[in-house]
């Protein structure tokens, strides 16, 4: 009983630095543009389908997750850059573009349900012997898996409270025309968001399909759902409540997973959002309805 | 019917096709009651419509381990006409009233409709690993029609009489949906998606509207659920991806949102033409990458109706209510073109 829950805590914490990279991402180009980005899951399954090519190509794991994060990189600066600033010239609203988003996450994920040829494909990289500790087994990737979503919390933190680009995001994100006036180039601050979270989001794809050890179209949606929650729920912008949401969403799904409830672990991570959500309305969802759309 | 003619093949399958025409016009009007008329943004749609297609699968299968012993599900029994499809509608409406409780609280738009969005993700996700509810992803099948005594087993042995009876029951519906949308109750809909602020104070209760109408979608969607799944005999995972909501919600767009003859047109346009034309073409590739192309473009459509005709391309005619001569009110903003 302890040593099952002891393990499923472990596995918990391994699925919390996945969804942590991921819900920083999410969180931090969610607060600076405000647009509730749908296509992120399949972003993520872009950055994972990169590495699983670069690992077929046989070149190094390790450059399959360079280049895995590059490629969500691009993708999330295309979309944001190419296809929500037509939208936005058209003075499509926030909601609309949430659609949009939507609109995009369809043509991508069944894009790639054409190239892959709707197949599943297996991906068994840096796995290597878990090491045991009582009845608790991670393996070494896992225990990196947990130091990459470390130093990422670190350095991205460090970027924003630190450095004049991250001071530049964050007078942005909480008054994007004051932040003009003031002479800061909003528009070059969201192409470094694009590019940060969405690579973040690709990197998150790459660990979670060495997680997982298998990746096909759906890889990215499976996983959205966790992500969104985590964000909303560790309130959005913030990157240690996103990745203390994510840590307890974790903890929660393997649990209940490792407890027998394999088919209802997503149910309960997110029904750790409607919990909050039903007892605390405010506490989540507060108001924000007069938003404005930052591209 | 199942003759080897040429006109019989043709004839039967016109037919199935206008049966999914009578199945996809009733979601897309439940959807347009929903989103059109009262800007509840339903991108769970599709879960609702599974709902009332499994439940009217297994009230009908009869008892689990009985005669199809090789697949697994709960609430078997034989219940008979018409009771299965009013447990359908039942199950979509309980199910909305159940997301609906928590996906319909006041917060902002584009949450209530992620919310919705993850409802459906996470149960397609639930209902393919939990095999003992509805026999995981192998699904159903075997299902069979009320009138299986009368006129043979299964409803396409018989597609003139299945159609016949589908067309009455969605004519009933739809133009049960008109009346209620033309109704006091459909002006005060279009009132709260306009403006929820000035309909809350005019006396409206917004939280109790709008769950009002998604239950009552919901309850459409279950029964346009049920009378698929008589129909086709089989329902499984692989029926209800979330992006299937997303054709219903571009044949909206396509159609004019607000106007349920657009939406009709709509419909036959995009699930119906579009989505059969892609048979008649020569098959390209492997087996599948119709299907998957056909999804991208449903895809790029939505896209492109939103840029560029955001409202519909026959858009809802404007409300024409003036107290003494005093001159109409503004449009509301569009941002189309």
């Amino acid at each position: 009983m302890l040593a099952q829950l002891l393990g499923s805590a472990a596995d918990g914490i391994v699925v919390a630095a996945i969804l942590a990279v991921a819900a920083m991402g999410f969180t931090l180009q969610f607060s600076l543009t405000n647009v509730l980005n749908l296509s992120f899951g399949s972003v993520m399954t872009i950055g994972a389908f990169t590495a699983y090519l670069v690992n077929v190509a046989g070149l190094s794991p390790w450059l399959g997750l360079a280049l895995g994060t590059v490629a969500g990189a691009l993708a999330t600066v295309l979309l944001g850059r190419g296809v929500l600033r037509l939208y936005a010239r058209r003075r499509t609203q926030l909601f609309e573009m949430m659609m949009v988003t939507l609109g995009m996450s369809l043509v991508i994920d069944y894009g790639i349900q054409a190239i892959s040829q709707n197949a599943i494909y297996g991906y068994t990289v840096l796995q290597g012997s878990p090491i045991r500790m009582g009845p608790i087994a991670v393996t070494p990737i896992q225990v990196g898996i947990i130091g990459i979503a470390l130093v990422l919390l670190v350095a991205v933190e460090a970027a924003l409270h630190l450095t004049k680009l991250g001071k530049a995001l964050r007078a942005t994100a909480v008054e994007p025309s004051l932040a003009r006036s003031c002479g800061i180039k909003t528009s070059r601050v969201v192409l470094v968001t694009w590019l940060v979270s969405g690579g973040l989001c690709g990197l998150a794809g790459v660990v979670y399909i060495i997680s997982t050890q298998s990746v096909d179209y759906t890889t990215g949606e499976l996983f959205l759902p966790l992500i969104i929650a985590a964000a909303i729920l560790g309130g959005v912008g913030s990157l240690r409540g996103a990745v203390v949401a994510s840590l307890v969403m974790g903890l929660v799904t393997e649990i209940v997973a490792g407890f027998g409830g394999a088919a209802y672990s997503t149910v309960a991570g997110f029904a750790i959002l409607v919990v909050v959500l039903l007892l605390h309305p405010g506490a989540v969802f507060g108001g924000a309805e007069d938003r404005q759309l930052v591209l | 019917m199942e003759g080897g003619s040429d006109v019989g093949a043709w004839s039967f399958y016109i037919t199935t096709l206008l049966v999914y025409f009578v199945v996809d016009a009733l979601s897309a009007f439940s959807l347009n009651l929903q989103f059109g008329y009262a800007g509840v943004v339903n991108f769970g749609f599709i879960v609702f419509q599974a709902a009332g297609a499994y439940v009217a699968a297994v009230v009908t299968l009869g008892p689990s381990g009985g005669q199809a012993s090789f697949q697994q599900y709960i609430l078997g029994s034989h219940l008979p006409f018409p009771l299965e499809l009013l447990a359908a509608t039942l199950a979509g409406a309980v199910l909305s009233l159940v997301v609906g409780l928590f996906a319909l609280r006041r917060m902002r738009r584009d949450y209530q409709a992620a919310v919705l969005l993850i409802v459906s993700l996470i149960a397609l996700q639930v209902v393919s690993a939990d095999v003992p509810l509805f026999n995981g992803s192998n699904g159903l099948t075997g299902v069979t029609w009320p009138f299986g005594q009368l006129f043979g087993a299964t409803a396409t042995g018989s597609p003139f009489l299945y159609l016949g009876y589908a067309a009455i029951i969605g004519l009933l519906v739809c133009l049960g949906v008109i009346w209620l949308s033309r109704s006091p109750w459909g002006r005060s809909l279009r009132a709260m998606r306009d403006h929820e602020d000035a309909a809350s104070a005019m006396g409206l209760n917004i939280t109790s509207l709008r769950l009002q109408v998604f239950v009552l979608g919901g309850a459409i969607a279950g029964l346009s659920g049920g009378l698929l799944v008589e129909y086709i005999g089989a329902w499984s995972p692989g029926a209800w991806g979330y992006a299937e909501t997303f054709v219903i919600f571009t044949a909206i767009f396509v159609g004019g949102v607000g106007n349920y003859r657009g939406v009709l047109v709509g419909t036959l346009l995009v699930p119906i033409i579009f989505l059969e034309i892609p048979r008649f073409l020569p098959a390209v590739g492997y087996p599948g990458l119709t299907d998957s192309l056909e999804w991208v473009v449903v895809g790029l459509a939505w896209m492109l109706c939103l840029l560029f005709r955001p409202r519909g391309i026959i858009p809802e005619r404007r409300l024409k209510a003036s107290l003494h001569g005093s001159p109409r009110e503004p449009a509301p903003a569009e941002g189309s073109a």
